[in-house]
């Protein structure tokens, strides 16, 4: 871990931790630590969240009608609080993706110009 | 439910960690180890929580709710201060409300009429004889102004008047107004019962609308009271109308006749006019029409406006004319006491502030955000305020009651609408949760910046330099506001004592009085009236236990009597707004009310209406008229151009007396009622009786009463009252205001006490370790008082010369109200700031002597 340490540390802004956490509740119902885990894998170890930012959006998100979270009982029989993605969060995912691309892929082509691409 | 929130957020945390470590354990680290490695990587389960809380909604009342309960908790945790502080505010904001309410129902409030703002007096208005009301406009300018006036939407005449209502139950005497057919289109309010009057109804009519009260007392209520009569004077009058409660227009009147204005060319009379605005326009437009109008009114020289202007005033400024100065004064004492509590509780807070830097700082290191340790005291604060406020609302009610029974009766208009209401209520929350969130705040900023570093460091022994000095200047700021309200205080009771020794040319020691108003259908002319008054006299004088009778149209200390002018023989005419209070006595009147004769003599039985006529003057008229001359034999006329027997002559000079409440002695002509033929002063009359020594007076009112029974059983008696009670009537204004005022000055300087002792005890605890590290290096007890009372004495002064330039700048307010005092007499602030400072030291010898005694032993191992 120590040594991945420069590379995994990645500050998110708020409203992309906000996306990705919807983006992983497509996959199906999570609670808490399985989201965290499961960024953690999709991003190849690279996004670690923090879960002094992870509960916080949960909860922001849950307010706004995104996310709904129910208990339930996990594998091993605790009670856990699991996330499901709701229609809302299913409409406001694909906006905030489109806008997410544009704007990745304007930021690609401030960094990447074509001339420089060709090279 | 939020707890329930916040369990289960805590349990989500818990499986998440949970399932962390299982994880790590399950990839075959030792439990030990994972558990503890899952733990570094959550963070801090506590910051975790409550920057997540922070997402929820309604979040702010759940925690406005913990606030609250925290605050509660740790008020309860420093009682001593908590009933400090809601003491200070309670008190000052119930005598804040109290008197609020009773200006707001005075001042604020509109009259009880539809857009009383409207509602203008037109009147002439004498150069600079005090007159209250307003005179009004005779006939002679009334009829063309109402017919060609174009201000007013409505314009309506009437006049006060006077009537004994006699039928079932005893004959009373009444207020009511001769009004005419407009008055109460104009003033917007209409009989509950039967009609008001209109054109048509003439003085002859003998028609009659009554009030509220009137009807439910004496007619039972009773619908069928219109069209029954009341007998007034004796003239039975049919009821036509009965008036909503509360309405009594003009002076408290319980009955209206109608009045019909035609000109008398002989002799003009005086009326009230009132006028109903019309909207959009200016009281100035209206003020040139008035004007104009009267201009082209014909002069005529004798009349007495002629030296007279007319002017519109607005009716509200002239109904709550005489007490609003007085109210201004009390609401601005009452804000100086507000403000005092105000800095006390500022104080209290910052002294409270100082001392928990501590539980400040290990919170912020805990994690609590600045926000949120600022909310949380603002949230103590407005606590402490809302307490505040509360006790103060209760105490208002009361304040409300006791303001009313010590106000003199009669002399706070409209005294039946005073009660606390929702707009007091409101001004009153507003300004306790004002004071706790404002003076909350500066404590609450400082706690939040500080780095909990320095704080901890300090061990809460630090002396803060600012603190310091805040918390002196607060000192210092209080000295000064309860230097100024003692400083009106003591003028206020200078004033007062001077009234009362103030030599008032009359003896009331001992004189009892009894006036009459004679119904004028009985006695209608001058010869039965005169008659009645002879009868009464030697009746009266019969009573045993009396030494003197005598009679007096006006007697000393009332506000009503009639002023003139007069011609002197020999001489040009009085200079322009000369006037003297003109009053028929009977012989023997000077003696018994005690007014020294200085030269000549008493009337006698012989002055009467075969007699010529004969006047006393007083001083200052022998003084002013006949300078270095004896008055006695002179002649002076009442008349223009006087006829050889219209000549009256000077036979007495008497002592000025101080005929009114203002105390100050009077220019007075007296004639002899005997020779009088002056119809409409001759019905109104006191009879005057001096009694044999000590406690007559009581005993004797009853025998008056049956000897005014035994000459007319038909005539009530106005009024028994002795000269020591009348003299107490006419100042139980000053009475009234004198003792509020003290109240309010020693409630401040009491507060100003508290603040100076709370600061200086607070500057000795912070300071006992320096003061013990003092005394263990020599210094004796007597320098430590020393010290203290140096600081004391530093913040006094400062305030005390702080207050002086307020009081010298604010008790101009009120030269209205003093007699005989100067609004900036030297004597009383220079005794004033004594006391403050004593006071002040006072305050500070108390921490004072604590710091003397500071142990060593105790003080300098702490921590």
């Amino acid at each position: 871990m120590a040594s991945k340490r420069g590379l995994s540390r990645i500050e998110l802004l708020q409203g992309t931790l906000d996306m990705i956490i919807l983006q992983t509740l497509r996959w199906g119902p999570r609670h808490g630590y399985g989201i965290a885990q499961m960024i953690r894998a999709n991003s190849r170890e690279t996004l670690q969240v923090e879960t002094g930012s992870l509960y916080p959006a949960l909860h922001r998100l849950a307010k706004q009608g995104w996310i709904s979270a129910d208990w339930d009982v996990s594998d091993n029989g605790q009670r856990v609080r699991v996330y499901t993605l709701t229609a809302a969060g299913r409409k406001q995912l694909a906006s905030e993706r489109s806008r997410w691309e544009q704007m990745a892929h304007a930021i690609g082509a401030i960094l990447n110009p074509p001339a420089e691409r060709e090279t | 439910m939020s707890a329930r929130d916040d369990d289960e957020l805590a349990e989500e945390l818990r499986a998440h960690l949970r399932m962390a470590a299982d994880e790590r354990i399950a990839r075959g680290e030792a439990p030990a180890e994972a558990e503890l490695a899952a733990r570094r990587e959550f963070g801090n389960p506590t910051h975790v929580a409550e920057v997540t809380r922070d997402q929820r909604g309604g979040m702010w009342l759940e925690r406005l709710l913990q606030d609250v309960r925290y605050g509660v908790r740790s008020l309860r945790r420093t009682p001593a201060f908590t009933v400090a502080a809601v003491l200070t505010l309670g008190l000052a904001i119930g005598a804040n409300s109290s008197v609020f309410s009773v200006v707001n129902s005075v001042l604020l409030r509109p009259l009880p009429f539809p857009a009383p703002d409207q509602l203008y007096l037109a009147s002439y208005l004498p150069p600079d004889l005090p007159f209250s009301p307003p005179p009004g406009l005779t006939d002679r300018h009334w009829l063309p102004y109402r017919d060609r006036q174009h201000s007013f939407a409505h314009v309506t005449a009437y006049n006060r008047r006077a009537g004994t209502l006699s039928g079932a139950g005893d004959a009373v005497r009444l207020t009511g107004g001769r009004v005419d057919g407009q008055f109460f289109t104009t003033i917007g309010v209409q009989p509950r019962l039967g009609r008001a009057f209109t054109r048509d109804d003439r003085d002859q009519s003998r028609v009659v609308i009554i009030s509220d009260r009137l009807w439910r007392e004496r007619f039972g209520a009773d619908p069928r009271a219109i069209g029954a009569f009341a007998t007034i004077d004796a003239v039975p009058l049919t009821i036509v109308g009965v008036m909503p409660p509360g309405f009594s227009f003009p002076a408290s009147s319980d009955f209206w006749t109608p009045l019909d204005v035609q000109l008398d060319a002989h002799n003009s009379f005086i009326m009230s006019v009132l006028g109903r605005m019309r909207p959009g326009i200016a009281p100035e437009q209206a003020r040139r029409e008035l004007q104009s109008l009267m201009a082209q009114v014909p002069r005529d020289d004798r009349d007495p406006e002629a030296a007279m202007r007319a002017d519109i005033l607005p009716l509200k400024r002239v109904v709550t004319g005489d007490v609003s100065t007085s109210l201004l004064i009390f609401s601005g004492a009452v804000a100086f006491v507000l403000l005092i509590a105000c800095v006390n509780v500022a104080n209290l807070l910052l002294i409270r502030a100082a001392s928990r830097r501590r539980e400040m700082a290990v919170r912020v290191a805990l994690g609590a955000s600045r926000g949120r340790i600022t909310r949380q005291l603002l949230t103590e604060s407005a606590l402490v305020g809302t307490a505040g406020g509360a006790l103060g609302i209760l105490l208002a009610f009361s304040g409300v009651r006791a303001l009313l029974a010590i106000a003199p009766k009669g002399r706070i208009p409209r005294v039946d609408e005073v009660h606390v209401d929702g707009r007091v209520l409101a001004v009153t929350i507003a300004v306790s949760l004002l004071c706790g969130v404002a003076f909350g705040l500066v404590p609450a900023l400082q706690s939040a910046r500080r780095r909990p570093q320095e704080a901890m460091a300090g061990g809460g022994r630090s002396v803060s330099g600012s603190h310091g000095r805040l918390r002196g200047s607060l000192v210092a700021a209080e000295v000064a506001l309860a230097l100024v309200l003692l400083t009106g205080a003591g003028l206020m009771i200078k004033s007062f004592l001077r009234t009362r020794e103030a030599e008032k040319g009359y003896d009331p020691r001992h004189v009892m009085t009894m006036t009459v108003d004679l119904p004028t259908q009985r006695y209608a002319d001058a010869r039965a009236q005169r008659a009645f008054h002879s009868r009464m006299l030697s009746e009266l004088a019969r009573l045993p236990g009396v030494r003197s009778v005598g009679s007096v149209t006006f007697k000393p200390m009332t506000d009503v009597g009639m002023m003139g002018d007069f011609v002197v023989e020999g001489t040009s005419p009085t200079p322009h707004g000369y006037g003297l209070d003109k009053i028929l006595v009977s012989p023997g009147y000077f003696a018994t009310m005690g007014v020294r004769l200085l030269r000549g003599r008493d009337f006698s039985e012989a002055d009467n209406a075969s007699a010529s006529d004969v006047v006393i003057v007083s001083e200052s008229v022998a003084r002013r008229v006949w300078p270095g001359a004896d008055a006695v034999g002179k002649r002076v006329a009442m008349v223009d151009d006087p006829k050889p027997d219209q000549w009256m002559t000077v036979v007495g000079v008497v002592a000025d007396v101080a005929q009114d409440r203002s105390m100050d002695r009077h220019s007075a002509m007296y004639f002899p009622y005997a020779q009088s033929d002056w119809t409409f002063i001759l019905g109104h009359m006191t009879y005057v009786v001096r009694m044999e020594g000590d406690g007559g007076e009581a005993s004797i009112a009853p025998a008056m009463r049956s000897v005014l029974r035994s000459v007319d059983v038909t005539v009530p008696a106005q009024r028994l009252q002795s000269m020591d009670d009348a003299l107490l009537d006419a100042v139980a204004d000053p009475l009234f205001q004198t003792r509020l005022l003290a109240a309010f000055s020693l409630i401040a300087m009491v507060l100003a006490a508290i603040g100076t002792y709370g600061v200086l005890a607070y500057d000795v605890a912070e300071r006992s370790r320096e003061i013990a590290l003092r005394m263990a290096l020599g210094a004796r007890p007597a320098d430590v008082i020393g010290m203290v009372l140096r600081r004391t004495t530093v913040l006094a002064v400062s305030g005390a010369v702080m207050g002086i330039a307020a009081a010298l700048a604010l008790t101009r307010v009120l030269e209205k109200s003093l007699y005989a005092v100067t609004p900036h007499d030297p004597a009383t602030i220079l005794l004033v700031a004594a006391v403050i400072l004593g006071v002040a030291l006072l305050a500070g010898f108390v921490p004072a002597r604590r710091a003397s005694r500071v142990s060593v032993l105790t003080a300098l191992p702490s921590d």
